[in-house]
């Protein structure tokens, strides 16, 4: 917002008593309104707007209205524009006194300087948004929209913590959608592609290409209606009933559309990939196997899931031999991400040990695999950077009709850890107090949220949210009563570096500390689920720009005690905290150990938890992280793990090769970009923010350790 | 050694009421509501998972857990023994099971 410079007392009560005499329809005055429109001066408009807007009475509007009109008249402009004509009214409000009102009647839009910036320079807050026209639209969108939700859909307590970096609200530009969505391929096998306002309907695919078109393009519409991730259970399953008829070259050929469908699909919202997620099975999970397999043409097959286990895995082994593969440059695919769900009957499935082997090198080579560990009965479906749901009897239940299986996390609120042990002082008692006034805050934000959600929602059909209020099979699609609300944390390794004087990694002590933290959230989550009757879960929150918002705003405010704890490179900027629950990244662990010691936060992160290993540039052979996979499986309390190695892909010859390198070994060109996870997924390291540009230089790459 | 329990689990309230665990030098663990800190100590054992399956789980010295009522009570029994503690009657000598159904960390 531009600054209001107030005129000078006596030159303006002069220029007054010169322009009270004339007539105010006089004014050859034009207004470049908001509308797309030349107008003539008319003071009424802003009477018009102040009591349609605000609850200022008739004469005070009146009045500030004729004000605004002399000071126009003394400027002798020959245009002025709507957006100025608001801030001068809004000026005029503050000086008045009349905040609630200013509030009401505020503008929400962008500094030109702001646009010209954004237009030309790229905004690298999600590494998955491409720089181009549809990514400043985004950005243009999200910040009003983010505006918007600051001051109308958060009370200002919450907006505060917001701004104030006690908390972070995530995906505030996508306000009025649900954060990420998981379901399953049933619904429009058995539904068709039958979306609300399509231009065309198309009834249930009889071909297995026809159902990932649909698959393909019903993603895309979920992504218009969902922030985050769009995750689909049982892929390989769910698409077994299709695939009978094809041979293993015809098999290999629908891997290979779906996982370039969805890497290429970077032309949608904001030019930005969909965040897709397979879940993949080797063994045909308990809950499915009894389950009537769905086939072409929406009809039930006759047989039962569980007969289809070897089309299941046939498809789920295509499905990696074209991860192995790469793209045509050789580089690995960004989307969609694949969790193969490690389970007790993972073990208990033949060809089990020749499918880990498979997957283990794809992770060597290619770092594609996420190994999700589903112990004893647990059965979950996961997506995003490490979110899952875990199944509950009601789901098992609905398990018997598939297409029933969807879930929702409507908001992520993640809570700047290290900031309470500032206030604290090492005080446990205080320490515990303002952790709990901050979780309390953020279920506060989640409230405000489901309740704009909900009204969203009860325009139904004819409403913004039509695809989520569409009920096929008799529920709306976006089952608001079972969404989840997840709560974050950033930054536990410097919380307990503040208060302890200790990292994570140095002692039993300081892992026994984070671990009282982390059981302390989990409890007050619990505690005002019961009271709210709302779904609050712990997420290790992925912070891919959280870690370094936190950090910058940490040394700007507290910048005494943030300085000794902040991580990364101060001078260059690229500063950040330890994501969620994470071990320092830069520690020397060895993986075994770090996987273990970070998985025992895991079971009370019950949204989802994550153990990246860094490869760098080494290769291990796939029998040693078999191995590797196994023993976290049967000895650790990890929930899930993924294998990071990097790459440097050529752009003057297009080659890519191992590690990460200034120039390409191939054709020493210079013109190189760097590949590798910076959170939960691939992308390209030019893209990544200056907080993980830091976490990539300090991390400890594991090289030498799976060597036999 | 430490035993975790929870309030209403009568599982747990029967080892209690059978022996007298702070005699044994077994400390009780309450899960519930309120304790951070038993809960993070029931993850630093690596036990959350199990313990939302079934309550009560004895930890060992040795950081071994046993997590079977049978085997639980069959231990405390070798521990009093070995600290001359008595040992209270079981209920009516009736076999042990969960009747509530909340033996086990919601």
């Amino acid at each position: 917002m531009g600054v209001v410079m107030p005129l000078n007392a006596e030159t303006a009560q002069a220029r007054t008593h010169q322009v009270v005499n004339e007539d105010s329809t006089d004014i050859a005055l034009f207004v470049r309104s908001s509308q797309d429109d030349m107008l003539g001066w008319n003071r009424q408009r802003i009477v018009d707007a102040l009591l349609r807007e605000t609850f200022i009475d008739r004469d005070t509007a009146e009045k500030i209205s004729k004000d605004i009109e002399l000071t126009i008249q003394a400027g002798k402009v020959k245009t002025i524009t709507g957006p100025l004509i608001r801030e001068m009214v809004n000026a005029k409000l503050l000086e008045m006194g009349l905040e609630e009102a200013r509030r009401m009647h505020t503008r929400l839009g962008v500094p030109l300087y702001d646009v010209d910036q954004l237009l030309v320079q790229h905004n690298k807050e999600n590494a998955n948004v491409p720089h181009g026209p549809e990514a400043t639209n985004l950005t243009l969108a999200e910040g009003i929209k983010k505006e918007y939700a600051l001051l109308h859909v958060f009370t200002p307590d919450v907006a505060d913590a917001h701004l104030s970096g006690d908390l972070h609200l995530h995906d505030l530009g996508f306000i009025d959608r649900p954060y990420c969505s998981g379901q399953s391929l049933e619904y429009i096998k058995k539904f068709g592609l039958n979306l609300p306002h399509a231009l065309s309907m198309a009834k249930p695919a009889k071909h297995a290409e026809v159902l990932l078109a649909h698959m393909v393009k019903f993603a895309a519409s979920l992504q218009s209606h969902f922030a985050g991730a769009i995750g689909w259970d049982a892929i390989n399953l769910f698409y077994a009933p299709y695939l009978e008829e094809l041979d293993d070259n015809g098999v290999k050929q629908l891997a290979q559309m779906m996982i370039y469908e969805f890497s290429q699909q970077a032309v949608a919202r904001g030019g930005q990939a969909i965040f897709s997620d397979v879940n993949i099975y080797w063994e045909v999970p308990k809950h499915f196997e009894d389950v009537p397999a769905i086939g072409p043409g929406g009809e039930y097959t006759g047989k039962t899931y569980r007969e289809y286990e070897k089309q299941a895995q046939r498809f789920a082994w295509a499905l990696f031999e074209v991860y192995k593969e790469g793209d045509a440059a050789g580089r690995p695919f960004f989307f969609p991400k694949p969790l193969v769900h490690i389970t007790e009957k993972f073990f208990k499935t033949d060809g089990h040990m020749d499918f880990l082997h498979h997957i283990c090198e794809v992770a060597s080579v290619k770092g594609n695999t996420y190994f999700v560990f589903d112990r004893g009965d647990t059965a979950k479906i996961s997506e995003c950077c490490r979110l899952s749901f875990k199944l509950e009897a009601s789901d098992i239940e609905d398990a018997k009709q598939p297409w029933k299986m969807r879930y929702s996390a409507l908001q992520n609120v993640t809570i700047n850890l290290p900031r309470l042990a500032f206030k604290a002082q090492g005080d446990d008692t205080r320490l515990f107090a303002l952790l709990t006034e901050k979780i309390q805050l953020a279920a506060k934000a989640h409230g405000q949220k489901k309740k704009f959600i909900e009204r969203l929602m009860s325009l139904g059909k004819g409403g913004p949210l039509s695809l989520l209020a569409m009920d096929l099979d008799g529920e709306p699609y976006l089952k608001l009563h079972k969404c989840s609300f997840l709560i974050g944390m950033v930054g536990l390794n410097e919380l307990i570096r503040v208060h302890l004087g200790q990292e994570l990694h140095d002692s039993d002590a300081s892992i026994k500390f984070g671990l009282k933290v982390i059981a302390h959230m989990n409890i007050v989550c619990n505690k005002l689920a019961d009271s709210m009757g709302m779904k609050f879960v712990l997420e290790q929150t992925p912070a891919e720009s959280t870690a370094f918002r936190f950090a910058k705003l940490d040394l700007a405010h507290f910048n005494a005690a943030a300085e000794k704890v902040v991580q990364g490179n101060r001078e260059k900027g690229e500063v950040y905290y330890s994501n969620s629950t994470l071990f320092n990244v830069g520690a020397t662990m060895s993986p075994i150990a770090r996987v273990e010691k970070e998985g025992l936060f895991h079971p009370l992160i019950e949204a989802g938890s994550i153990t990246h290993i860094w490869l760098g540039e080494a290769q291990p052979d796939k029998e040693a992280l078999a191995s590797f996979v196994i023993n976290v499986f049967k000895y650790t309390q990890n929930d899930q793990i993924a294998f990071s190695p990097e790459f440097t892909a050529c752009l003057a010859c297009g080659k890519t090769s191992r590690g990460l390198s200034e120039t390409c070994p191939y054709c020493e060109s210079k013109n190189v970009d760097g590949i590798t996870r910076i959170t939960g997924y691939f992308t390209k390291i030019s893209s990544w923010n200056k907080g993980k540009l830091g976490e990539l230089h300090d991390r400890y790459r594991n090289v030498d350790r799976f060597n036999n | 050694m430490t035993l975790f329990t929870k309030d209403d689990c009568v599982l747990c309230d029967q080892l209690k009421k059978q022996f007298d665990l702070s005699a044994m030098e077994v400390r009780v663990e309450v899960l519930g509501n309120n304790d951070a800190g038993a809960l993070a100590h029931l993850a630093w054992h690596g036990l959350v998972e199990k313990a939302r399956k079934a309550l009560p789980i004895l930890v060992l010295d040795d950081s071994s857990a046993l997590d079977e009522f049978g085997h639980i009570e069959s231990h405390l029994l070798d521990r009093a023994a070995r600290y001359g503690c008595s040992v209270a009657a079981r209920r009516s000598g009736k076999q042990a099971g969960c009747e509530s159904g909340s033996c086990a960390l919601q």
